[in-house]
């Protein structure tokens, strides 16, 4: 196998010098990279806030704003958002994290300026009516049935997050906790909004068919006249350090049991990120991954096994997690996996899984550039959650410099015994009671 | 990546998408080969289409064409399973195959500089697969715990699967595609030989590539890869229409303890040859396809009902469903259900405003040219009009087609595509002690638990009231 990186063509090279950055006055960040094969456009709103920056009472709220923010401002009742959207042939969606709420949309060239205008409009001029708030407050909940509460993985997944963070705010499961989705007050919606959606909290990128100067003269038209907040506050908390293995056990309806781990990692601006991508992709990615051979095809003591690691601003945890086959032994399949990461961290990653993760990374890099959307998260990605944009183009060199020794110091870091959550399953068979 | 801008004042319009330029040709033993070269990012896509598919099961057997399908990736030629994934995996590439009704589709992406080995990959994977008995041991076997694993984690996923069975009892497209429990427990390794001989060969195969290539190159390379293959061992049956079904029945799987009632409300659609298709596509934009469509409006924006409710059409080589989709707290069940019907009564009776046509169109439009955007995208376009047997201007011509759609198109499209509210199938995944008496009141009623381990309706006299 050889390195695929090096086959980066000379034309990606010329694209990074044509993505241009400016600053607003009141702190708005906005990024363009024109890309004219198709002639449309991919606009996000990176707003740097998430289910992180949640107190008690107001866990889930970045969730919920996520939904507010396409039910009416001031000056468009609700409704007219997507309608005038949609009349222009634009279409919008929107995600939260831990650590940030992003707003996607994507429309024809010709409808640049109209975007532009309910974007800002939007931030600057958000409605929140009583009664849009309790039916999006019922909207929200169903969400939350249909993610959680109907599903083992979930509910395991949010026990396993709570119980591995004792004091940061990654123990919040972003969709809220059920009492505070009931009860957010309106003063904790104001509040919020007023704390974190402000111009100087925002990143706008855009990707397509616009030039860098007619898009930074759209910024200045819709969005420089909305002042810049006081600067949000900082989330101050750190995870102590753990003492020691933490354990749980559900016991629900059901066939499979379910096993999750979790183990405290580092955040994504941290130097190590390459090698702990790699790590991931040697040990959950793809078929011939490390733990889908030993522990699906081979021993066959797991039906499915993936992980991974949530790249935050803050050092957030890398988590295992399996399906067994019904009636299997859950102590039988810990104890192989425990072999596995003591495997990875004793003995350095061989010459030819690192060569494979470092190709899979590349080639996922090169499906991830090839559409607008993809250049617009990618942009996201680099510019917010790591501080500069033009990481990105150092991005598939970086994953090419990669040693086995850095995936053997990150792995020794990660995977300490000491510092893990594990969740369990346990299937009460088919009475719901 | 182009790198040179548009100039403002060229005109720019999404529906101004063509297919770019691209070479057929089909080889003596009659696989079909279509190259799309263009040069954007140094990969090469590529999108294989056996013609048949999981509507070729056999009774009892359905999921073989699946577990053939994924077979094809476990080992084929000289190289052992783990040898195929390291060949894949080591070049960065991807390739995967599945099952639809009406063919198997194999397909993936490999860096440019790999062509030799996609082509390798790609000509053991369909004439020399290995299928190994072990392999097709474990993976038959692992189907059927993730058939269970979704009932605990996301019974929603199995609900087109108990709806198809019931809509389409005893025609091929009422088969699990991947299977039941019990069809899958069946199934040998003589069965999946069996439907290897029987269903693939040259005269069932097209090979789209689209990337970074020169194409006389790859003609020549495809030919001599794929030009001595034999022909599929019977030939491929034609497929009757399925008729609609009249009345209403519900279907109740009851799963105790769910914390919402997943619904799904279906009756026959139309092919995949419906003459209206920029009509149909309207009308569902607007019925059940976007955001802030009739249905979306009635669950969720307006009620808070739900958090999604959607409305779509499978159009296969025949008529597939079309079905409504949402899902409610237990409580709310038969208010839910009441306002999706009402939703689809007020399409068949009022249609669609002059101002939604209008507001639709542009949307569609908009978003046409993001499908067309990458290589892949191209390679399956043009391996679905191969398939289907679709002419280049069912892409070329769709957005002229759009704008020519009037309010007596939507209606004519509304009389001729859509079920009256009276006449659907009517399936609940959901607490069946909780609801059962309230849902009765849209139809008969007959229940199966979601612990049973196929997905077939029970029999007819178990909706007599």
């Amino acid at each position: 196998m050889h390195a695929v990186a090096a086959s980066a063509p000379r034309s990606f090279a010329d694209a990074a010098a044509t993505v241009r950055s400016t600053t607003l006055a009141n702190g708005l960040q906005v990024i363009v990279w024109p890309d004219h094969n198709i002639p449309n456009v991919a606009l996000n709103n990176w707003v740097h806030v998430g289910s992180r920056n949640e107190g008690h009472g107001t866990t889930g709220l970045a969730h919920f704003f996520e939904h507010m923010m396409f039910n009416g401002s001031s000056r468009h009742p609700r409704g007219e958002f997507d309608r005038l959207m949609e009349a222009q042939g634009a279409s919008n969606n929107a995600y939260t994290s831990q650590d940030v709420t992003v707003y996607q949309d994507w429309f024809p060239r010709s409808a640049l300026e109209l975007v532009f205008e309910l974007e800002s409009d939007r931030l600057a001029n958000l409605a929140l009516v009583p009664e849009v708030v309790e039916n999006e407050r019922k909207v929200v909940y169903s969400e939350r049935r249909l993610r959680i509460e109907d599903s083992n993985a979930a509910l395991l997944e949010e026990q396993v997050q709570a119980t591995a963070f004792l004091a940061h705010p990654y123990r919040i499961p972003t969709i809220g906790w059920p009492s505070d989705i009931q009860s957010w007050t309106m003063a904790d919606l104001q509040n919020f909004f007023h704390s974190y959606y402000a111009p100087n909290n925002c990143t706008l990128i855009l990707v397509g068919a616009v030039d860098a100067g007619q898009v930074f003269a759209l910024a200045q038209k819709y969005f420089a006249a909305a002042p810049a907040g006081e600067p949000p506050p900082p989330v101050r908390t750190r995870e102590p350090e753990q003492q020691g293995e933490r354990r749980l056990v559900l016991q629900r309806p059901g066939l499979n049991p379910l096993v999750h781990y979790a183990y405290h990692a580092i955040a994504a601006s941290d130097p190590l990120e390459p090698a702990l991508n790699i790590l991931q992709t040697i040990l959950v990615g793809g078929h011939a991954s490390r733990l889908n051979r030993a522990l699906v095809e081979e021993k066959k003591l797991a039906v499915a096994i993936g992980g991974g690691w949530s790249e935050g601003f803050d050092a957030n945890i890398f988590v295992i997690h399996a399906t067994l086959p019904e009636g299997a032994s859950v102590p039988e399949f810990e104890q192989a996996l425990d072999a596995e990461l003591a495997a990875i961290v004793k003995h350095r990653v061989t010459e030819q899984e690192l060569r494979r993760a470092k190709n899979m990374a590349a080639a996922d890099f090169w499906r991830g550039v090839s559409t607008i959307d993809g250049k617009a998260r990618l942009l996201g990605e680099y510019a917010v959650m790591r501080g500069d944009y033009a990481l990105l183009f150092a991005a598939p060199e970086a994953y090419e410099r990669v040693t086995r020794a850095d995936v053997a110091r990150i792995a020794r870091q990660v995977f300490n015994p000491d510092k893990r959550t594990i969740g369990v399953l346990l299937p009460s068979g088919g009475d719901a009671q | 990546m182009t790198a040179t801008p548009a100039l403002d004042s060229e005109p720019v319009s999404s529906a101004g998408v063509r297919i770019p330029p691209h070479q057929r040709c089909t080889l003596a033993n009659g696989v079909r080969l279509i190259l799309i070269p263009r040069h954007d990012v140094p990969m090469i896509a590529f999108e294989a289409v056996v013609r048949g598919g999981a509507r070729l099961d056999a009774d009892g057997r359905e999921g073989v064409a699946s577990l053939a399908a994924e077979l094809l990736t476990q080992g084929a030629g000289s190289r052992q399973p783990y040898a195929f994934a390291d060949a894949v995996e080591g070049a960065g590439g991807s390739f995967d195959a599945d099952a639809q009704s009406d063919a198997i589709l194999v397909h993936g992406q490999f860096l440019a500089r790999d062509r030799e080995l996609l082509l390798g990959l790609l000509a053991d994977a369909l004439q020399r697969p290995r299928f190994e008995p072990a392999e097709l041991e474990k993976l038959r076997s692992r189907r059927i715990e993730f058939i269970k694993a979704a009932k605990d984690s996301e019974p929603q996923s199995l609900i087109g699967s108990y709806g198809r069975a019931l809509l389409f009892a005893g025609h091929p497209y009422g088969k699990p595609i991947g299977g039941s429990e019990t069809s899958l427990a069946a199934i040998s390794c003589s069965n999946v030989l069996q439907f290897y001989h029987d269903h693939f060969g040259a005269d069932r195969l097209t090979l789209v590539f689209a990337g970074d290539f020169d194409p006389a190159a790859l003609k020549g390379a495809a030919t001599a890869a794929f030009a001595s293959w034999r022909a599929a061992g019977v030939p491929l049956a034609a497929l009757a229409a399925p008729a609609r079904v009249r009345g209403r029945r519900v279907l109740l799987i009851d799963a105790p303890g769910s914390a919402q009632t997943y619904f799904w409300i279906a009756n026959v659609g139309v092919a995949r040859s419906f003459a209206q298709r920029a009509a149909l596509e309207l009308t569902n934009t607007a019925f059940g396809g976007s955001f802030g469509s009739m249905l979306m409006q009635a669950l969720r924006i307006q009620s808070g009902l739900s958090y999604s409710a959607h409305a779509g059409f499978h159009r296969g080589a025949v008529a597939g469903e079309f079905a409504i989709s949402s899902f409610t707290q237990t409580a709310s069940t038969p208010k839910a259900i009441e306002a999706a019907l009402q939703t689809l009564s007020a399409l068949k009776q009022r249609g669609v405003g002059d101002a939604i046509i209008a507001s639709a169109k542009s949307y569609i439009l908009g978003q046409y040219a993001l499908g067309f955007e990458t290589g892949a995208d191209w390679a399956a376009a043009l391996a679905d009009l191969d398939l289907y047997g679709l002419p280049d201007s069912y892409i070329d011509d769709f957005g002229r087609e759009l704008e020519r759609v009037d309010a007596v198109a939507v209606r004519q499209v509304v009389d001729s595509a859509y079920p009256d509210a009276q006449d659907v199938d009517i399936v609940l995944i959901g607490d069946a002690a909780r609801i059962r008496g309230e849902v009765s009141k849209f139809g008969p009623v007959a229940e199966k638990p979601l612990e049973a381990t196929d997905f077939a309706p029970p029999p007819r006299s178990a909706w007599a009231r």
